[in-house]
């Protein structure tokens, strides 16, 4: 390395070069302040004015979303025209004037106008509109209009207000719309990276299908470029114009219809029966090749409140509310299936050649095992009974026996064939998969052994067992058709503006698991055919836990169950459970099909706090069935009741004696 | 002052270590990161919004670079410069092949991570790897004859000619400016001087008529006469002259540039992030910004004059022809001066390539601060 200061010559040398480029610098940056000056000093007003008067204001043109409707095209969800009135902050001259002008109009403090403008431009910055209110009354535009021309900033806007005609009913399966938040842009952009890009304003599906279509539903938002003054008032200036000739207006184009597979008649017909029982809880039905035709969850919430927006009122008593209005049971809660349980342990058994539909077992009242008595809900006992006894009148001394010789694997391995303890994957969010427990599971999860006794417990439904709605109509449509798994869903076709279809889904049958499956277990017809008998008799036979429900013509088949919310020692347990607070009162379930031989619909009804199965849950899923029937085969019903079926006819509402 | 006069490595940390030129580059970070901030968070900038903390990480990135170079020597450099200049001329190779297409330059190679731009690293191994060659030109006498200019030029030519491909003429024009800097610091014959200038202004209109595209010819009419075409080619410079313009004295404020956060100025986060700043922060702001690189280039000068070698001297003389040159046809173009050239301001546009190599280059004239006699 050549130490350049020992050369004195050459560091003389690069001194002066030096100088010659801090000259040449300094000359440059003399010139550039100049220039600043002149720009920024000098021509300072005028363009100051220019960048002022000659603004092109982008409107986005939201594009209206596509059409949710049932299965005959009747509509679930639709579109109305409305009104809203938005801010854009920048046009603002007079805040103050503004609120008073405006509040009156709206309803709202001056106050209350200002904190809403300034909190907006805090979150979205100083340029971000604000839409103050939507869905306007005639009235409220009217007084707008007339008061706009002197109020900078304030617009009123054509906007669209999404309508959901059923009001309540399946409102946690067609969600909702609302603004989109903050965080949500930065989430929906990650998730729809390069589809759709969200901004501040737009509004988005915040849950259900709403949410879930999103992307088909959506459409494509438009933009209209208009030349306004520093005012926000549209202008023509005599300058002329360097921006806006060229510029092309972009249509918004109208997102595309889904049609469902939902039955607008069966779903309100199950809404009927549920309001008029006054029923907390969830439905689900489903035709017998997966297409769901009813959903439906209580207590409810009406979607039209979240259109405009959501009163605070309103949305801090549907979030404290303790049966959870907002939530969508048939898919994010699970419970205890309960006695409805019993048909699949029933499976797993006869085909485990543990049991065959002769064997005959005792079943007393009460039952000794590991120490401890295990109770059956008759107290009496059912006496020497066979499998089809035992379900008719669902008794539990006889499935602890069938729990202790099957074992919890073997009840695992079996009954996850018909699909519990993993998620349907319905075309909805947030779905929980249940629970299905085995051994392996136990000691992974709790690090413990599985004890005998659990055996029991689960094999009348409760203990690890959790399941929600929609697997177990999905579980006993495969017993109803021998062994079909199909997929279930929600969506039947979507379809753009001009009719094209763009999307369009056929049943599925899953797996059949007559046929051996990956974990070497299969089910044989023979084994479904039993149960399907054993569950007839739950609705015809003359112990049957349903039996008063009957619907002409048809023959229903199903199983009642009840979900003890908390453990209670076993005299309270029936006793008193109507005398409980009603939070600490029993879930009622029915699962059933119909017709028992030739399954055509799977309805799955929990009845939250009934106490029970029948008559908490049963009459409603016996009403859905009939509404089916009624509009599918009305001849079927007509001739039953001109044949005079007087015992078809008949339909009382018994308290059930046990479950 | 007790110090004066021991010898290097007795002097401690702080004392070495030149704070003035850490406090400035901060100071432009901050307005920087300040002004970036307004420039992605418009009311309909969703898009670029996460460039803002991409920024930040680069920033992180850049200053940790910073301080590995500063510590070490950085004659070490030297040892390796031929490997890494041959590297860096490969991936421009390869760019040219198979890179990233993006606005119509192929410039970008994807790593996945981040998109890098050799072209942007090939400016400081032009500058390490000229000091190398130059190192052994006597800088006294009549200066460098054409024998002697010979392998500094090609080494100059060949990085130019594979960006100029791309086509990315701006940063071509980069590597040119750095380059003809320091052989004119070095020293070159006066006859040879008047040459090149004849050359050039006899090579300019062949190249206008054969070597430029359309709109690289568009951009040149365009600064002579913007008004012509408004919508079109003029549109930005027009644009960009009006953000300055209407900040006058004091600015419009922080995040309350119309022409900038209702997007009538394009490429706001990188290009034209000038004409941002001088719209919200007014004629005070774009002088504090002129003066703070007036200042950092001061320092650089003053690092390079007590450098301990030459070699040092000349990698001080490249770094700041680096800023300098940016900074030059930057703030040129966005004041209406210089036509419309895609280059970005250092330490205040977007981009990792950019803010690496500029904080690495940062680096080694902290290294050789660090290293430099103090008498």
């Amino acid at each position: 390395m050549s130490e350049y200061i020992s050369n004195p010559d050459e560091a003389r040398e690069f001194q002066s070069r030096y100088k010659n480029l801090s000259i040449f610098i300094v000359v440059t940056l003399v010139i550039f302040v100049l220039r600043l000056a002149w720009l920024q000093v000098i021509q300072g007003s005028e363009l100051r004015q220019f960048s002022e008067k000659n603004r092109i204001k982008q409107n986005k043109i939201a594009a209206p979303r596509g059409l949710i409707l049932d299965r005959d095209g009747k509509a679930l969800i639709e579109n109305l025209p409305g009104f809203e009135v938005v801010i854009s902050p920048q046009y603002i001259e007079d805040m103050k004037q503004l609120a008073e002008v405006v509040g009156p109009v709206l309803g709202l403090e001056p106050a209350k106008v200002i904190e809403k403008i300034q909190k907006n431009k805090r979150v979205n910055g100083p340029f971000a509109l604000i839409r103050l209110k939507d869905n306007l009354s005639r009235e409220e535009v009217f007084r707008l209009k007339r008061v706009r021309l002197d109020t900078p900033g304030l617009e009123i806007r054509e906007s669209i207000v999404r309508h959901y005609p059923l009001g309540e009913d399946g409102a946690q399966l067609f969600g909702y719309v609302g603004e989109i938040s903050k965080n949500e842009i930065a989430k929906l952009n990650e998730k729809y990276r390069s589809e759709i890009i969200f901004e501040q304003g737009d509004i988005v599906g915040k849950s259900g299908l709403e949410e879930y279509l999103e992307r088909k539903i959506r459409g494509t938002d438009g933009v209209s470029y208009i030349q306004v003054d520093a005012h926000g008032r549209e202008t023509v200036t005599e300058i002329p114009n360097i921006y806006g000739e060229k510029i092309k207006d972009l249509d918004s184009v109208h997102g595309n219809s889904a049609f469902l597979t939902i039955d607008r008649d069966i779903q309100e017909a199950a809404y009927k029966s549920f309001t008029n029982l006054n029923r907390i809880g969830a439905l689900v039905a489903m035709k017998s090749n997966g297409e769901i035709l009813a959903w439906l969850n209580a207590p409810s919430f009406d979607p039209n409140y979240f259109a405009t927006d959501i009163p605070v009122r309103i949305w801090n008593k549907l979030t404290s509310d303790p049966f959870k209005p907002l939530r969508n049971k048939v898919i994010q809660d699970h419970f205890s299936p309960g006695s409805t349980f019993k048909p699949l342990v029933a499976v797993a058994a006869l085909q485990d050649k543990v049991i065959t539909d002769k064997t005959v077992l005792n079943a007393p009242g009460r039952f000794f095992f590991g120490g401890r008595w295990y109770h059956n809900h008759n107290k009496n006992g059912e006496g020497l009974i066979t499998v089809y006894d035992a379900l008719e009148r669902s008794s539990n001394v006889f499935f602890y026996q069938l729990g202790i010789k099957l074992g919890i694997d073997k009840m695992y391995n079996y009954i996850s064939l018909l699909g519990l303890g993993s998620r349907t994957q319905i075309e909805m969010t947030r779905e929980a998969p249940g629970r299905l427990p085995s051994s392996e599971w136990k000691k992974s999860i709790r690090g413990e052994e599985w004890q005998p006794g659990e055996n029991l417990s689960t094999a009348i439904g409760q203990g690890y067992v959790a399941a929600t709605p929609l697997q177990m109509a999905l579980a006993y449509n495969t017993i109803a058709t021998e062994g079909k798994v199909v997929k279930p869903f929600l969506v039947k076709k979507v379809v753009d503006h001009d009719g094209k279809v763009l999307f369009e889904r056929f049943p599925e049958v899953l797996r059949d698991v007559t046929l051996p499956q990956p974990n070497g277990y299969k089910i044989d017809v023979d084994t479904f055919r039993i149960v399907k008998e054993a569950l007839r008799r739950v609705t015809n036979g003359t112990r049957g836990t349903a039996k008063n429900l009957k619907i002409p013509g048809v023959q229903m088949a199903g199983k009642t169950g009840t979900a003890q919310v908390m453990s209670f020692t076993a005299d309270q347990i029936y006793a008193k459970c109507e005398s409980r607070p009603i939070h600490m009162r029993h879930h009622g379930w029915f699962v059933a099909w119909a017709p028992w031989d030739k399954p055509e619909i799977t309805v799955a009804v929990l009845a939250q706090h009934s106490c029970h199965g029948n008559p908490g849950a049963a009459p409603i899923a016996r009403d859905v069935i009939e509404a089916y029937f009624k509009k599918y085969h009305p001849d079927i019903i007509a001739e039953a009741l001109k044949k005079g079926d007087k015992h078809a006819v008949q339909i009382m509402h018994v308290p059930a004696e046990g479950d | 002052m007790a110090l004066r006069g021991l010898h290097v490595n007795e002097r401690n940390f702080l004392n070495r270590i030149d704070i003035r030129l850490i406090l400035l580059i901060l100071c432009l970070n901050v307005i920087g990161l300040f002004n970036l901030y307004s420039a992605t968070h418009g009311p309909h900038s969703r898009d670029v919004e996460s460039l803002f903390l991409q920024q930040i990480i680069w920033l992180l990135g850049g200053w940790t670079i910073f301080f590995i170079m500063t510590f070490l020597d950085y004659i070490w450099v030297n040892k390796i410069i031929w490997v890494i200049y041959l590297l860096n001329v490969g991936a421009l190779v390869y760019t040219d092949l198979k890179g990233k297409v993006v606005l119509g330059g192929q410039r970008w190679i994807d790593l996945h991570f981040f998109r890098y731009q050799p072209s942007e690293t090939m400016k400081l191994c032009l500058i390490l790897i000229l000091a190398r060659i130059l190192l052994n030109r006597n800088s006294t006498g009549r200066g460098m004859g054409l024998r002697e200019l010979f392998f500094p030029l090609i080494l100059i030519i060949v990085p130019f000619a594979l960006t100029v491909k791309q086509p990315d003429l701006g940063t071509a024009m980069m590597l040119m400016f750095i380059g003809g800097t320091m052989l004119f610091f070095v020293k070159i014959r006066k006859s040879i001087l008047a040459f090149i200038v004849v050359t050039g202004l006899v090579a300019m209109p062949i190249a206008w008529k054969y070597g430029f595209k359309d709109y690289q010819r568009n951009r040149v009419l365009t600064f002579l006469s913007p008004d012509q075409d408004p919508q079109g080619t003029g549109y930005n410079s027009i644009q960009s002259r009006i953000a300055v313009g209407s900040g006058k004295f004091f600015g419009k404020g922080f995040r309350m540039g119309t022409q900038s956060q209702l997007e009538f100025l394009p490429e706001r986060h990188t290009d034209f992030i000038y004409s941002v700043l001088s719209e919200e922060w007014g004629f005070v702001g774009s002088i504090i910004v002129l003066f703070t690189f007036a200042f950092l280039f001061k320092i650089c000068f003053e690092i390079g004059l007590q450098a301990r070698d030459k070699y040092g001297a000349l990698i001080t003389i490249g770094v700041t022809a680096y800023i300098f040159w940016h900074m030059f046809v930057n703030v040129g173009m966005v004041i209406g001066l210089l036509p419309i050239v895609g280059v970005p301001l250092p330490l205040l546009s977007y981009g990792g390539s950019g803010m690496i190599t500029t904080m690495a280059g940062m680096g080694l004239v902290s290294s050789i601060a660090y290293r430099r006699y103090l008498f």
